[in-house]
């Protein structure tokens, strides 16, 4: 099967200045990502704050231009795309954001918010896009009523569903979610989570849904990558890599979500330290200052992403070594 | 032993231009020292003005209309302004949860620290100072004579909310009230700042109110549990207890929603509707509209707080 996105290599840079007559430094916030997207499959993206991956939803969307790498869809890459292409690559991938308050204009009406990618890439006629309009709201759980409103007059979940009907409105294949449901209350988290995981199984599409909470993960993952600095540190099919973890990072992220089952006596690892700052990323593997069970070796040579078992892949030099002791989630 | 703060009865309200929000509506709670109370609820439910109002920093136009606040006896709703002056930050002192508004980004955050040590404690700038550096150092901040200097858009997310632990701590209060204190940080953070408060508690054996909406942290941390839901408690009890027997139907539709629960991919078990608005004169049960077991009884009658097993209570008609 032929992925649907492709990332080789994927690099980002920014420049930064630290102060007014310090010197110019980069910022490496993407340091060499690869990414494989397959029809119909969600791959979740995990990590901490600052971690980078807000910035490979913004490249992998064409929002932003990689510094180094090449993005495919459908087999094409990105840059080579001519206008028509590239506007149909727009087309097909959609994302929701993580604020439904900030992501909705105030100004405009709900109609207008949810027609507004349909005229813009000029499909049917204001009638049928007015049809359209009120069979997606419906669809998302909202009333045809409440279209002439404003953004405001929703709650937090009700906006959430209005992203996500305008991400839908132009039919896309890929659905790039950045913690879309990080800033709604528990018992609306649910709604739409359910709501996300009916739309992949109605329509077809594939999701990657960027996120910090990993019981969210859990629920709605095929394959899960966890990035720490700009790196992807873990991936593989869910249960590997949240049941037979390899990486001390993936180790320490789960042992400190807090979980209403008993830990029954499973020790916490608690990473130390915090993150370090990724315009001075540290020497060899980037997690080796918080690393538990840190070697000599970690502080100088930084650790490839290589398969460890079949289809699941990890940046540690001692994953297999240390793997025999590891907890499961 | 007497309770370290005991809670009566509380109402504040909101007298806006349209129309009265009941906030906080009969609240009753007790806090043991050395104990952990967890309160928990959706945003909206009143959790962090029952804080305020413990602090009496209700913010205008709110107002403490009924209840007492018994702190070691003392009601804290009698007290003149000036002597609850001399117990909040002092005796009874708050963590926030945005460590970037809550700190004051024109000081520094050794000034900050010692400013309740000069003001409580009557010490020297210079004695404030080494106390500051103490603090901060038994809190985790790494260098912390180097730290007192920096402003707080020097310091990490995680370092500012260990600052704002240090204010708090800074006059050995009896109570502590931490308003989702870790909700802005990432879990390996948020890991270590709760250990730290957990290790803190012990230490000196003061009491923890614990505000948040994350039900692991609860089940982690919490000695005892309350369920907010539209400014009223609906359910109280031993935290282990609470989880392994929900009874109201809030409590258990909550617990039901949470992704660990479902297998995944499974369809998640929701509450229907949402929250309903306080600024309405609610008649009847507020969570009858979203309830799966309510009945006619439920339009017309509040339900009061009922016991229903040994500190377990809940405010619920049909709830065993």
């Amino acid at each position: 099967m032929t992925a649907l996105l492709s990332a080789q290599n994927l690099v980002k840079e920014f420049p930064v200045r630290d102060g007014l007559f310090a010197q110019k430094l980069r910022l490496t916030a993407v340091a060499g990502v690869d990414l494989e997207l397959f029809p119909g499959e969600t791959l979740g993206l995990a990590g901490e704050s600052g971690c980078g991956k807000s910035t490979v939803a913004r490249l992998l969307t064409g929002l932003i231009p990689a510094s180094q790498g090449a993005i495919r869809f459908h087999g094409k890459e990105l840059s080579g795309m001519d206008r028509s292409e590239f506007a149909q690559f727009r087309k097909e991938v959609q994302m929701i954001f993580q604020d439904p308050f900030s992501s909705l204009n105030p100004r405009m009406r709900v109609s207008e918010i949810v027609a507004e990618p349909l005229a813009i890439h000029r499909i049917g006629t204001p009638g049928e896009r007015k049809q359209r309009v009120v069979s997606l709201m419906e669809r998302v759980g909202l009333s045809g009523d409440q279209l002439s409103r404003f953004p405001h007059e929703f709650s937090g979940g009700q906006r959430q569903r209005i992203g996500i009907a305008r991400a839908l409105a132009v039919s896309p294949r890929l659905i790039i979610a950045d913690e879309p449901v990080s800033a709604l209350d528990l018992s609306i988290q649910a709604q739409i989570i359910n709501l996300l995981q009916e739309l992949k199984g109605e329509l077809g599409l594939s999701f990657l849904f960027i996120t910090h909470d990993l019981s969210v993960l859990r629920h709605l993952s095929d394959r899960i990558a966890i990035m720490y600095l700009g790196r992807i540190v873990e991936t593989g099919s869910r249960d590997a890599v949240l049941s037979a973890t390899l990486h001390p990072y993936t180790e320490a992220l789960l042992s400190a979500i807090p979980s209403v089952h008993p830990r029954e006596g499973k020790p916490r690892v608690i990473a130390r330290g915090e993150l370090p700052s990724p315009l001075f990323p540290p020497t060899g593997c980037p997690f080796h200052p918080r690393c538990q069970y840190a070697e000599e070796l970690c502080g100088t040579v930084r650790p490839e992403l290589l398969e460890k078992e079949p289809g699941h892949l990890a940046a540690c030099h001692f994953s297999e070594k240390n793997y025999r002791q590891r907890s499961s989630f | 032993m007497p309770p370290l703060i005991e809670i009566k009865g509380l109402s504040t309200q909101f007298h806006l231009a349209t129309g009265v929000l009941k906030a906080v509506q009969c609240v009753d709670l007790t806090l043991d020292p050395g104990e952990t109370l967890a309160l928990v609820g959706e945003s909206g439910c009143g959790k962090s003005i029952t804080a305020a109002s413990i602090m009496r920093l209700v913010p205008p136009p709110g107002r403490i209309v009924a209840g007492s606040i018994l702190f070691k006896g003392i009601d804290l709703l009698q007290l003149p302004e000036e002597e609850m002056r001399g117990i909040r930050g002092n005796r009874i002192a708050m963590v926030f949860q945005d460590p970037m508004t809550s700190l004051n980004p024109v000081f520094t955050v050794g000034n900050q620290v010692a400013e309740g040590l000069r003001v409580h404690r009557g010490l020297s700038r210079r004695e404030a100072e080494r106390e500051a550096v103490e603090i901060l150092s038994q809190v985790g901040i790494p260098a912390p004579r180097e730290r007192i200097r920096d402003y707080p858009h020097q310091l990490s997310g995680g370092m500012r909310q260990r600052v704002m632990i240090a204010m708090a701590l800074s006059c050995r209060p009896e109570l502590i009230i931490a308003d989702e204190p870790t909700t802005a940080l990432d879990v390996t953070i948020q890991a270590q700042i709760l250990e730290l408060l957990d290790r803190l508690k012990k230490e000196t054996g003061m009491g923890l109110i614990l505000i948040t909406h994350n039900l692991g942290i609860v089940a982690e941390r919490a000695h005892r549990t309350a369920i907010m839901y539209a400014g009223r408690i609906v359910e109280t009890a031993e935290t282990s207890e609470l989880f392994r027997n929900p009874l109201h139907p809030y409590t258990r539709g909550l617990l039901a929603s949470l992704p660990e629960f479902g297998a995944p991919g499974e369809k998640l078990s929701t509450i229907a509707g949402s929250v309903p608005d306080l600024r309405n004169e609610i008649i009847g049960c507020p969570f009858r509209e979203r309830c799966p077991i309510c009945v006619a009884a439920c339009a017309t009658q509040e339900p009061e707080m009922k016991e229903a097993g040994a500190g377990h209570s809940v405010r619920c008609l049909k709830a065993p």
